[in-house]
């Protein structure tokens, strides 16, 4: 049912159709947490609600991986590692924020040393609330991920190329000293 | 008890320091801090506090002074022993005892820079964990979170015009909200 409502011969063609369809079907998700909501992550992989008959599974390295799970809070010294591996990452790829630590700081938004909001540092293309969610609620995320791709709206990572100017002065202002290389995609 | 009470004799004999038995298995000693070094060694050698559990700090603003926790412990008879003293505040500087237990030196560069505590021929990086930071070492009490982090991170609009929906629902059944839960409310 799902298919035949994004199969709109208008906005988009065969190919384009049948390329975000396979693209939907795989999302490799890249091991690593940050944060306290990775403990949720296990459980949504294993048997009991196997994320996997949704194509979703784990990828080891940044570079076959598709979309990047930000899980819960995110200290200004993991943010560099972010924004390193958000990088490497090859298009098309995605950002999940998880949790309210994600979207406005939750318990920690007077922290000195977490970010509050993570849309201004990486593009985010689904946010998922609750501290923490739980499974359930992380694959209605992902579901409403893969409605995202198959209508080809998720293209956060030309955007981020297209307005890097404006995400790397937000950066900068937390990384004051700023050694990390420039990648001419 | 009587163990606790011979450890606290023990120590006042050697050193003539205030102290006291806090309950089972816990024993406490105010020192000064020319005397620190001497009370951790006598306890370490002579009575058996070979391990240092943890060396903690409180910021005593009002006073202007930091508090220094030293947790040792006892694993014969199981009691742990807090030697603690208070130091200036202002240019804070407290003797290093890496060369009592070498763990001491983690504990130290912590506080070093959370706090500001210089420790003279402490070996090790000044930044430990922390990146970066320029500013006041952010665990004194006169560093306001609250305004670096507005200051510094992006808020997400919507927090300002949250407001208290306490009221509304508990008027909906005829409820009132007692005075003791008031002081939760957001104003």
């Amino acid at each position: 049912m799902e298919m035949i409502e994004a199969n709109d011969k208008e906005t988009q063609g065969v190919v384009d159709y049948i390329k975000n369809f396979i693209r939907k079907q795989s999302i490799f998700m890249l091991a690593y947490g940050t944060g306290c909501g990775a403990i949720e992550l296990p459980a949504t992989l294993t048997s009991r609600y196997d994320a996997e008959r949704l194509g979703i599974r784990g990828a080891a390295t940044p570079r076959q991986a598709d979309v990047l799970l930000i899980t819960g809070y995110l200290s200004t010294k993991t943010l560099k590692r972010v924004i390193r591996v958000y990088e490497q990452m090859q298009d098309p790829k995605y950002v999940i924020g998880f949790g309210s630590c994600t979207i406005n700081g939750g318990m920690y938004f007077d922290s000195y040393n977490t970010i509050n909001s993570l849309a201004q540092y990486i593009p985010v293309d689904i946010y998922i609330n609750g501290c923490m969610p739980r499974p359930e609620a992380i694959l209605a995320g992902f579901e409403e991920l893969q409605k995202k791709i198959q209508k080809g709206e998720a293209d956060n990572g030309v955007k981020y190329k297209e307005n890097i100017e404006w995400y790397r002065a937000n950066q900068k202002k937390i990384i004051k000293n700023w050694r990390m290389p420039d990648y001419n995609w | 008890m009587d163990t606790e009470n011979n450890i606290l004799t023990a120590v006042q004999e050697a050193f003539k320091v205030e102290g006291k038995v806090i309950r089972e298995l816990r024993v406490e000693v105010f020192a000064s801090k020319d005397e620190i070094s001497s009370i951790l060694l006598f306890a370490k050698v002579q009575q058996g506090y070979i391990h240092l559990a943890h060396i903690t700090c409180i910021d005593w603003l009002e006073d202007g002074e930091f508090e220094l926790v030293y947790t040792i412990y006892n694993p014969e008879n199981k009691i742990t022993l807090f030697v603690k003293t208070r130091i200036e505040r202002e240019n804070a500087t407290m003797e290093n005892i890496d060369n009592i237990w070498d763990q001491a030196n983690t504990y130290e560069r912590e506080m070093r820079e959370m706090y500001g505590i210089e420790f003279p021929g402490l070996v090790g990086d000044h930044e430990f964990i922390l990146e970066d930071w320029d500013e006041m070492p952010p665990m004194r009490r006169d560093f306001d979170t609250n305004a670096y982090a507005n200051e510094t991170f992006f808020q997400q609009p919507g927090r300002e015009d949250a407001k208290d929906v306490r009221e509304e629902i508990t008027g909906r059944s005829g409820e009132i909200v007692p005075d003791y839960a008031k002081k939760y409310s957001r104003d």
